[in-house]
C-alpha cells in the first residue's frame, strides 16, 4: 500500500483491500489515526513482514477495532498483531495456522475471534484470559481437546467447535452460563460410557498420604522427611463434590454423559480419585451405565439447562 | 403441486417482479414445483434489490421475511456468516425452495432416521450450491443440513416455503433423535423484529 496513504486520507475509517493480491501491507497504514476497520481477506499475506513493524505503537495500533485477515497464508499468528490493544474483532479464518500463541491474551479488548479452517491442534489455556471474548470460532481444525480453563471465558456466548477431533469435553464447560450456541457436530465424540482402562492403582505412599489427609492425621514438619512434607502439600481434592477424598498422582479419567436441554447427551471428562468414587447415595457398582448417568444428571443438570442451544445434531 | 397442462417458463427481471409472479402463480389452485423452481432460478440476484432484507447476526444465521404471500407462502432471505450452519431439519410437510443470492451454501441430504432412531443418521448426498442456483426439498425427499462452509465469505439465500410454517423438527446426527423447534424471524419486511 502506498506510503502516502495517511497524508491523502487522514480521515479514513474503513479500508477494504481484500482480493488484491497483497503480499505485504506496508507501513503506509501506520499513521492512519482514525482507521477502525481493516479488511484484507483473500490476499497473499503470511510471510515475514506481511504486517508492518511497530503496529502496537503507531496511531493505527490504537484506533484499529476490526481486522480481517481470512483467506491468506499465515502459518502462525503474526506477533506484530499483539500490539493491537484496542482490537475487538480478529479473523484469521482459512489460513494455515498450526497453533495459537499464548500471547494472544495480550489482545485484551478482543470480543470476536474467528480461527475456523486452519490446522490448529490444541488450544492454549491463556486464551481463557481474554475477558471480553464472546464469540469464538474454532471449527474445521484438528483440535483434540479443550483446556478446562476455557470455562473462565464468562462472556462467551457462542462457541464453534464443529469438525474437529474431540472425543469429549471437560466438565467445566458447564460453567459457561452465558453460552447460547455450541456446535459440536463432526467430532468423534464418544457415545458410550467409557471407563478408563489404564487406571494405575495408587502406590503405598499415595495410599498413606490419602489417609493422612482424609483422616486429618496431625503432623508437624519435624515429624517427616522434607520430601514427604512437600508431597503431602500437593494433595488435590477429588472433583466429585460428594466425595471428600484426595488424590496425589493417581486418578481416574472417566467419561460421564450430561443431558443438554433435554435432548443432546454430551460426554464430559471427570477426574475422580478412584474408580469407586461416586455419590454416597448410589450403589457400589460402577458398571451400571444408568447409575453413573444419574450421578452426573444431579451434578450438572442445572448448569446444562442454562445452555440454550447445542448444535450437536 | 402438479405439472400444469401448459408449461410456461417465467423470467423474473427483478425481486419485485419475482414476488408479483409468485403471487399470481400461488393464486391458482394448482402450482407446479418445476415452474416455481425455474422462476426462482431465472431471477438474477441483484444485491441492490435485497440488501435491505439482508441483516446479518454475528453469532448465527438469520431469517428475514420478505413477503408473506397472502398466506399461501413465505418468502424470506437467510443471511449466513462465515461458518454458520443449520441443524438437520425437516420441512413440516411443506415445499421448500432455496436460491443462492450471494456466496455458496453446502446442502447435505439425510435419510429419515428409523422409527427407533438410535444410530448415526445416513447421509444421502451433498452438494455446494452456487450463486443463482435454486434447490428444492420436501419431507418425502428427505432431511437436510444447510451450511456456509466458507471461512472468508458470507452467504445470502432466498427461501420460499409453501404452505408457511413456523415450527419444524431438528435431528441429532449421531442418534437420529428429533426435537421440535419454533422458528422466528430476525426481521420482517426490512424491519428488525425484537423478541
Amino acid at each position: 500500500l502506498p506510503a502516502g496513504l495517511s497524508q491523502w486520507f487522514p480521515a479514513l475509517e474503513l479500508l477494504d483491500v481484500s482480493g488484491t493480491g497483497l503480499a505485504e501491507l506496508g507501513g503506509g497504514l501506520l499513521a492512519l489515526p482514525r482507521l477502525h476497520t481493516l479488511l484484507a481477506k483473500n490476499n497473499r499475506l503470511g510471510g515475514p513482514g506481511s504486517l508492518p513493524k511497530g503496529l502496537g505503537q503507531a496511531p493505527l495500533g490504537r484506533s484499529l477495532r476490526v481486522l480481517n485477515l481470512s483467506g491468506n497464508r499465515f502459518a502462525e499468528l503474526p506477533p506484530a498483531l499483539l500490539g493491537l490493544r484496542g482490537l475487538q474483532s480478529l479473523s484469521l479464518g482459512g489460513n494455515r495456522l498450526h497453533g495459537i500463541p499464548p500471547d494472544i491474551q495480550e489482545l485484551r479488548s478482543l470480543e470476536f475471534l474467528y480461527l475456523g479452517g486452519n490446522f490448529i491442534t490444541s488450544i492454549p489455556p491463556e486464551l481463557a484470559n481474554l475477558p471480553s471474548l464472546s464469540y469464538l470460532v474454532l471449527c474445521d481444525n484438528k483440535i483434540q481437546s479443550i483446556p478446562p480453563q476455557l470455562a473462565q471465558l464468562h462472556s462467551l456466548r457462542s462457541l464453534s467447535l464443529h469438525n474437529n477431533l474431540l472425543t469429549y469435553l471437560p466438565r467445566e464447560i458447564l460453567n459457561l452460563v452465558h453460552l447460547e450456541e455450541l456446535s459440536l457436530r463432526g467430532n468423534p465424540l464418544v457415545v458410550r460410557f467409557v471407563r478408563d482402562l489404564t487406571y494405575n492403582p495408587p502406590s503405598l505412599q499415595e495410599l498413606a498420604g490419602r489417609t493422612i489427609k482424609t483422616r486429618n492425621v496431625p503432623y508437624a514438619p519435624s515429624d517427616l522427611p522434607e520430601n514427604l512434607v512437600r508431597y503431602l502439600s500437593l494433595a488435590s481434592n477429588c472433583p466429585n463434590p460428594k466425595c471428600g477424598g484426595v488424590y496425589f498422582d493417581s486418578c481416574v479419567r472417566q467419561i460421564k454423559f450430561v443431558d443438554f436441554c433435554g435432548k443432546y447427551r454430551i460426554p464430559l471428562m471427570h477426574y475422580l480419585c478412584s474408580p469407586e468414587c461416586s455419590s454416597p447415595c448410589s450403589s457400589a457398582s460402577q458398571s451400571s451405565t444408568s447409575q453413573s448417568e444419574s450421578d452426573s444428571e444431579d451434578e450438572a443438570s442445572v448448569a446444562a439447562r442454562r445452555m440454550q442451544k447445542v448444535l450437536l445434531g | 403441486m402438479e405439472q400444469p397442462v401448459q408449461t410456461e417458463m417465467w423470467k423474473a427481471r427483478s425481486l419485485e417482479e419475482l414476488v408479483r409472479i409468485l403471487h399470481r402463480l400461488f393464486a391458482e389452485d394448482k402450482v407446479s414445483v418445476e415452474e416455481v423452481q425455474a422462476l426462482m432460478e431465472s431471477y438474477e440476484s441483484n444485491p441492490e434489490e435485497w440488501l435491505q432484507y439482508a441483516k446479518f447476526d454475528q453469532y448465527r444465521y438469520t431469517r428475514n421475511l420478505v413477503d408473506n404471500g397472502n398466506g399461501k407462502f413465505n418468502l424470506m432471505i437467510l443471511c449466513w456468516g462465515e461458518g454458520h450452519g443449520s441443524s438437520i431439519h425437516d420441512h413440516t410437510d411443506s415445499h421448500c425452495f432455496m436460491k443462492i443470492l450471494q456466496g455458496n451454501l453446502k446442502e447435505t441430504l439425510f435419510e429419515w432416521p428409523e422409527k427407533k432412531g438410535n444410530g448415526e443418521m445416513t447421509k444421502k448426498s451433498e452438494r455446494v450450491l452456487r450463486e443463482n442456483q435454486c434447490a428444492y426439498i420436501n419431507d418425502s425427499i428427505g432431511l437436510h443440513r444447510v451450511e456456509n462452509i466458507s471461512h472468508t465469505e458470507s452467504a445470502v439465500s432466498l427461501h420460499l416455503y409453501s404452505p408457511p410454517f413456523d415450527s419444524c423438527n431438528t435431528f441429532d446426527q449421531r442418534t437420529g433423535h428429533k426435537h421440535k423447534v419454533k422458528m422466528t424471524f430476525y426481521s420482517q419486511f426490512g424491519e428488525r423484529t425484537l423478541c
